[in-house]
């Protein structure tokens, strides 16, 4: 009886495994390539899907592109603004969402924190777009950054939340009793120990509105254009192998950014578990 | 008991709860006002001009009903219903590509588990736009995966997979694997390991156990796995439009075309509604086929 249950008990994670491996191929297959790609040289100044040589030239020649070298520049400035905002409004509401005194309120949030998951990016902008329209507002830097801090904020929202859980109530109850006001509390007591979630929050806002595509497609214009919007546009007719050497660029940029933030959000759960 | 002692007698002063209380306020309504500006209201909007007439260059408000018809009729209709069968079938493929990746990693222990968490975690918070693109060059004729093909003998002659349905059913599954493997992998850790060793004493098999235990407790992770890949994939504007060519049209780009192109915001805006209400349904019918975990679960 049981000799043949461990065998296929066996048999079964091996299978599993194999699953797993080909999932995790899988997965990279596409950032391998499109890193690989971004050497190839390619046939009269497009990228090919046949590998036709080595190159370093369209690292040079994406950095020459003038309208690439500006979506580049709009998207860091776009990002930084959003990140920012998403921020200082993402981290209040991470705090508000474990310590509002009404229930009602807190659900509310929570609510609300969900929804700006689950509506799909498409009829966010969309409705931006319309919204800008009717009020007669003109699609400027400012109306980007303000229309790709929702997802920040919700992420934001939730790794403060998180780091709050963790956080010792009476902590501040000790800061109060030796005569701090709540202000003083939260300002020496509270933020500090939030610093590595707030700080993971920050890198993941940046990431993802430096990222965005669907948002800020229907926000840009032609003067104001992201690196997601301009490299998705030059696909549409046979790129050349330099949208790709951008693209490697940019990922190894977002790479060190996620890494930093994955570090920091470490930091936040193992002070929570040293405190539990 | 210590707790609520301490607790009270270190309760701050009256003055300090007001100041406390506005503070609070503060935190709840910072992040309230912001998302109203720039997230609510302008979906109200949407909402609103989903029920007004179109007419050129403008929409008269008021309240009709003819977008959700035309929405509802015909070449947009045809969008519709193509978009959930593609969501629906996505987000499935989907959870059945994660599951026994994620069953995988909950199986293993200690920093191994973590690593090998993270390894499939990684790729979601690179840049979307360049996992997508690059399976491009790999479906196309001439690319890496028909080299391979050919070389293992499993297919052979040129690979016309890129712009059909079947490629974008493969950047679909590509795209949001990730987001589907956590939740599931979180439900997967919780189930107590003495389940599984009790049903293994009572004669189950290692493939009985898993039907009647770890697939029925898994089902909370796969209702949010679901969530997080089928609403998205209802929107989803790029991957169709990298990978599916310009045949059957999925309402991301319909929507998107209502505003970018023909500019009929009205016609726009119903079936932005649309998809929100299409939203709603699969949040409800999810949210039913957990109810009853909270008091049972981990």
């Amino acid at each position: 009886m049981s000799a043949p249950a461990s065998f296929t008990r066996r048999s079964g994670n091996l299978l599993l495994g194999l699953c797993y491996v080909l999932v995790v191929l899988f997965l990279f297959a596409p950032i391998v390539t499109s890193i690989v790609y971004a050497f190839n040289v390619g046939t009269l100044g497009k990228q090919t899907s046949t590998f036709t040589g080595w190159t370093l030239d369209w690292f040079a020649s994406a950095w020459n592109n003038v309208s690439l070298r500006r979506a580049i520049g709009t998207s860091l400035v776009a990002s930084f603004w959003a990140a920012l905002i998403a921020v200082i409004v993402g981290t209040s509401l991470g705090f508000a969402l474990v310590r509002h005194p009404s229930s009602t309120v807190r659900r509310l949030l929570s609510g609300l924190t969900y929804v700006l998951l689950i509506v799909p990016e498409t009829v966010i902008g969309v409705s931006l777009l319309l919204f800008f329209a009717v009020t007669g507002l003109r699609l400027n830097l400012w109306t980007l950054v303000a229309g790709i801090t929702p997802l920040g904020i919700a992420v934001t929202g939730l790794i403060v939340r998180a780091g709050v859980l963790t956080l010792d109530r009476q902590l501040e109850d000790a800061a109060a009793d030796l005569g701090a006001g709540r202000w003083q509390a939260i300002w020496f007591v509270v933020l500090p120990h939030l610093a590595p979630a707030v700080l993971a929050g920050a890198l993941m806002s940046y990431v993802f509105s430096f990222d965005n595509l669907v948002i800020s497609s229907f926000l840009t214009t032609p003067s104001i254009n992201t690196l997601p919007v301009y490299l998705y546009g030059s696909l549409q007719y046979g790129p050349s192998p330099a949208v790709y050497a951008a693209a490697a660029s940019v990922f190894v940029f977002t790479i060190v950014l996620v890494g930093i933030a994955g570090l920091l959000y470490r930091l936040v759960l193992r002070r929570g578990a040293a405190q539990n | 008991m210590a707790d609520t002692t301490t607790s009270v007698t270190l309760r701050p002063a009256g003055r300090h709860r007001a100041a406390g209380r506005a503070l609070d306020h503060l935190f709840a309504g910072l992040p309230a006002l912001w998302l109203l500006g720039v997230f609510l209201i302008p979906l109200g909007f949407t909402v609103v001009y989903s029920f007004g007439h179109s007419s050129f260059g403008g929409v008269k408000l008021g309240f009709s009903l003819d977008n959700y018809a035309q929405a509802l009729s015909g070449f947009y209709l045809d969008s519709f219903l193509r978009t959930i069968r593609f969501a629906v079938s996505g987000c499935a493929l989907c959870l059945l590509v994660a599951y026994p990746a994620a069953l995988f990693i909950a199986r293993q222990t200690g920093r191994l588990r973590t690593a090998l968490l993270l390894l499939v975690l990684v790729p979601y918070f690179t840049s979307f736009l360049i996992r997508v693109m690059s399976w491009q060059i790999l479906l196309a004729r001439g690319g890496p995966i028909e080299f391979g093909l050919n070389l293992l003998y499993l297919h052979s002659g040129p690979l016309d997979v890129l712009d059909t349905q079947t490629a974008v059913f493969i950047g679909l599954v590509y795209a949001y694997l990730p987001i589907a493997v956590v939740p599931i992998y979180i439900v997967l850790i919780r189930i107590p390991p003495a389940l599984l060793e009790a049903s293994r004493d009572l004669g189950a098999s290692a493939w009985q156990s898993f039907w009647h235990v770890t697939l029925p407790m898994s089902r909370p992770g796969l209702a949010t796995a679901a969530l997080l890949t089928g609403v998205p994939m209802l929107g989803e504007l790029v991957i169709p439009a990298l990978l599916g060519g310009d045949k059957g049209v999925l309402m991301g780009k319909a929507i998107s075309q209502q505003y970018l192109a023909t500019q009929n915001y009205a016609l726009g805006s119903a079936m932005a509604v649309l998809v929100l209400i299409a939203v709603a349904v699969i949040v409800v019918l999810l949210v039913r086929l957990t109810r009853g975990f909270e008091e049972t679960g981990r």
